[in-house]
């Protein structure tokens, strides 16, 4: 094998794949990226096992072949070398040699053969949906999915696909994000698949703002994403995920509107003097006003007023700041419709302008 | 410097205990007294807990081998312990001592930390304010201790050894930096190998050597605990007293086995003991928790995980079904000599509401049959209302903790 690129091409489309490979891992294969060299182009590929990055670039090749040569590494020489060089990467006996200039890197090799590859993926059914459709259903969602939680199936993002319409699904169990998007795909039935967390924060990465389409395949186990020149492939979580129509509620009789970016700075000041660990704030509803509070194991304490739109009984809830913020957060709509029903409910979040997306948070008891 | 020899501007009392399980024994039962006497875990027990003076003579310590302290002295007398007793009289002298202090941080069962400070003038003077403590404490108890007196914890705490037993030390702080020049780092308390050690790679063995090390130096290798140091070592202990009880980081309970036990039986009852004693700790402290270690000590050294509930809770039989889970998982059958079952981080109950738990009703039932549970027990005793299979359970007693105190999730046996 043997070739020669310009260094920020290379170094490009490494970053775009360094995801997938883990700091530490067993199988030493798993730390390295397979370069594939064919006639007119070349190919980087890399793997935790649970998703797999490709990119592909076209390109003149001097000698093809096949190797496998440590990720990180290649990548830390990539961007130490000057911006507009070229690289030569060819390989001798066990090594691959990188030369740059008067720069030469010999690396350890591991077989090609050597490489995983994920399972067949079998496909099921497939369509194709502008990017920013899917980003920014990702974005809007993503953020409220479970992190190491026992209930496997919820530290990933429910995707369902029927007909015209993409949903995305991610919740924790203290608060649940929905997303709907219509799409222009024709699929009869209804498709559910859970996407791993990491899988998730992976694929937002490599999707751009933009109208140009993009292929999703979904397979029994795999969900697979095809961009201009990187290819994604998740596994899927083996997992029920819980009924979420369920937790959603209908609009309480407590509704109150508020100015989303000033409900949002209020919450954040108070969450300043918020328990560190519970991160709890009291959120108390009168006639057209909010109070938040917050106290800290030092007794020290936060009140902060802001005038909203609310007639109605008066109500004191606690709610994990955080969750109300993050929500808060996703979106730059102007207005934030919030619908309690008593203090031990959630709190269901909507927004005028932006109809597809619901947040439910859980109260905490203060 | 011309010091107020009235009022300092700091003034800490450490009252230590002297010999305090043992000298609880000899006052009630005179037949005890001016006899070595060593206590032990029951009388089964087969380590020193503690010992009195007479034993002391001969070489007896704590945490000596019973087998060991006969050697040195064969008229040792074997006493099993009073745990409940040792804290219902640690709990009337902590008190006393509140009636005549209220700044007070009790540093084990048998020491405490008191902020004299603001009752100085009340009092006359420093001395007379410690004076009037170790007194009550005899008033109250019986028994004699130690006082150290000084501007901060540290001198406080040397002064107190220095002086044993029925000692009275004081050390103004004007004088702690002199006093403390020539005492070897680690004869001061919260110093030990580790950091003696690394003090020594500097040059650092006596206090008086270590203001010549830069305090970056100890900063930059054991953070604010470094820097505490520094000052310790000059007299100068900045750390306040911790009146209040910190909230449990955790919540646990061990016990040691029978020496290589292999019966299933048996490890699965001293886990459901163990559960048992830790879910009614957590509901008394309306606490709970999802994160759980349960482990076995074998010849290996632990063995044993940290398991995961899907929800938090309090309920001892959901701990133990997962912590069996673990253990069946994790023991090949070797030989066990002791179990820990751990609560981690845990929070106030029911604090976040989850979208998923059980429904209302069911919980509400759960939550009604611990409270019937626990008042029966806290009424006529430990266990006794429990799962059958801790009839079974072992008859060692429980040991009182060195981290006793007389409030909060610390005052537990």
């Amino acid at each position: 094998m043997k070739f020669k690129i310009q260094r920020d091409e290379l170094l490009n489309a490494l970053q775009q794949i360094i995801g997938a490979v883990e700091k530490r891992q067993t199988m030493p294969a798993l730390s390295n990226v397979l370069i594939k060299a064919t006639s007119d182009s070349l190919s980087l590929t890399s793997t935790d096992l649970e998703i797999e990055l490709v990119t592909h670039l076209k390109m003149m090749i001097d000698e093809p072949g096949e190797i496998t040569v440590p990720a990180r590494k290649l990548l830390d020489i990539c961007k130490a070398l000057p911006a507009d060089s070229d690289v030569n990467i060819s390989i001798k006996g066990e090594k691959a040699l990188v030369q740059s200039g008067r720069s030469r890197f010999s690396l350890v090799t591991l077989p090609a053969a050597d490489f995983p590859s994920l399972d067949e993926i079998n496909v099921g059914s497939e369509f194709e949906l502008p990017q920013k459709t899917l980003k920014d259903i990702i974005d809007k969602t993503s953020f409220a999915m479970a992190q190491q939680d026992v209930r496997y199936y919820l530290n990933g993002l429910m995707l369902e696909i029927s007909a015209k319409i993409l949903r995305a699904v991610a919740t924790d169990g203290h608060r649940l994000a929905y997303c709907e998007k219509e799409t222009d795909c024709e699929l009869s039935d209804i498709k559910q698949v859970i996407v791993p967390r990491k899988g998730v924060l992976e694929l937002v990465r490599l999707l751009d703002n933009t109208e140009e389409k993009i292929k999703v395949i979904l397979g029994s186990n795999h969900l697979r994403v095809e961009l201009d020149n990187i290819r994604f492939t998740s596994k899927l979580i083996d997992g029920r995920f819980p009924d979420y129509n369920r937790v959603i509620p209908d609009d309480g009789q407590c509704i109150m509107t508020a100015d989303r970016e000033i409900l949002r700075q209020a919450l954040v000041r108070a969450s300043i003097l918020s328990n560190e660990k519970y991160r709890g704030i009291r959120l108390i509803l009168e006639d057209n006003l909010v109070k938040l509070q917050a106290q800290n194991p030092d007794q020290e304490e936060a009140d902060v007023e802001i005038e909203v739109n609310y007639k109605g009984e008066s109500l004191e809830i606690g709610f994990n700041v955080n969750y109300m913020i993050e929500a808060l957060n996703v979106t730059d709509s102007s207005m934030v419709q919030a619908a309690f029903r008593d203090s031990n409910s959630s709190c269901l979040l909507t927004f005028p302008e932006l109809k597809d997306c619901k947040y439910v948070v859980m109260p905490m008891r203060l | 410097m011309s010091p107020n020899p009235q009022h300092w501007s700091r003034a800490i009392a450490l009252i230590d205990m002297n010999a305090f399980f043992a000298s609880v024994d000899q006052r009630d039962f005179p037949f005890l007294l001016g006899q070595p006497v060593g206590i032990t875990n029951g009388m089964r027990g087969s380590c020193i807990i503690t010992c009195s003076y007479e034993a002391r003579a001969f070489g007896v310590h704590t945490g000596m081998r019973l087998r060991e302290a006969y050697q040195l002295c064969p008229n040792l007398v074997q006493r099993p312990a009073r745990p409940k007793v040792y804290a219902r009289v640690s709990t009337h002298i902590m008190k006393a001592i509140h009636n005549i202090c209220p700044d007070i941080e009790v540093f084990s069962v048998d020491e405490a930390f008191i902020d004299i400070t603001p009752s100085q003038r009340l009092y006359g003077s420093p001395e007379k304010a410690a004076q009037l403590l170790k007194t009550a404490v005899y008033e109250t108890s019986g028994l004699l201790c130690s006082v150290g007196l000084s501007g901060d914890k540290t001198t406080a705490k040397y002064a107190a050894k220095l002086n044993k037993p029925d000692g009275f030390t004081v050390i103004p702080p004007w004088e702690s930096r002199e006093r403390l020049r020539y005492v070897p780092v680690t004869e001061l308390c919260g110093i030990a190998e580790g950091m003696g050690g690394f003090l020594a790679g500097y040059g650092v063995r006596n206090c008086g050597d270590m203001e010549k090390l830069p305090i970056s130096i100890l900063a930059k290798r054991f953070g604010n605990l470094g820097r505490r140091i520094w000052y310790m070592c000059q007299g100068e202990d900045p750390d306040p007293l911790h009146i209040d009880v910190a909230a449990p980081k955790s919540i646990g309970h061990g016990k040691v086995m029978p020496p290589n036990t292999r019966s299933r039986e048996v490890v699965l009852t001293y886990l459901q003991h163990m559960c048992c004693k830790v879910g009614a700790r957590l509901r008394k402290h309306e606490l709970e928790a999802r994160t759980f270690w349960v482990g076995l000590h074998t010849k290996f050294g632990w063995t044993g995980e940290k398991i995961r509930l899907p929800l938090m809770s309090n309920d001892s039989r959901k701990i133990f079904q997962h912590g069996k889970r673990a253990i069946e998982f994790h023991w090949k059958g070797e030989g066990v000599h002791q179990i820990q079952v751990t609560a981690l981080d845990p929070q106030p109950v029911a604090m976040q509401l989850d979208m998923f738990a059980s429904n209302p009703e069911q919980q509400l039932q759960e939550k009604m049959l611990h409270k019937a549970m626990d008042s029966i027990n806290q009424r006529y005793g430990e266990f006794t209302l429990s799962p059958a299979r801790l009839l079974n359970r072992s008859d060692m007693p429980n040991v009182i903790a060195p981290a006793w105190k007389p409030e909060g999730h610390r005052q537990t046996i």
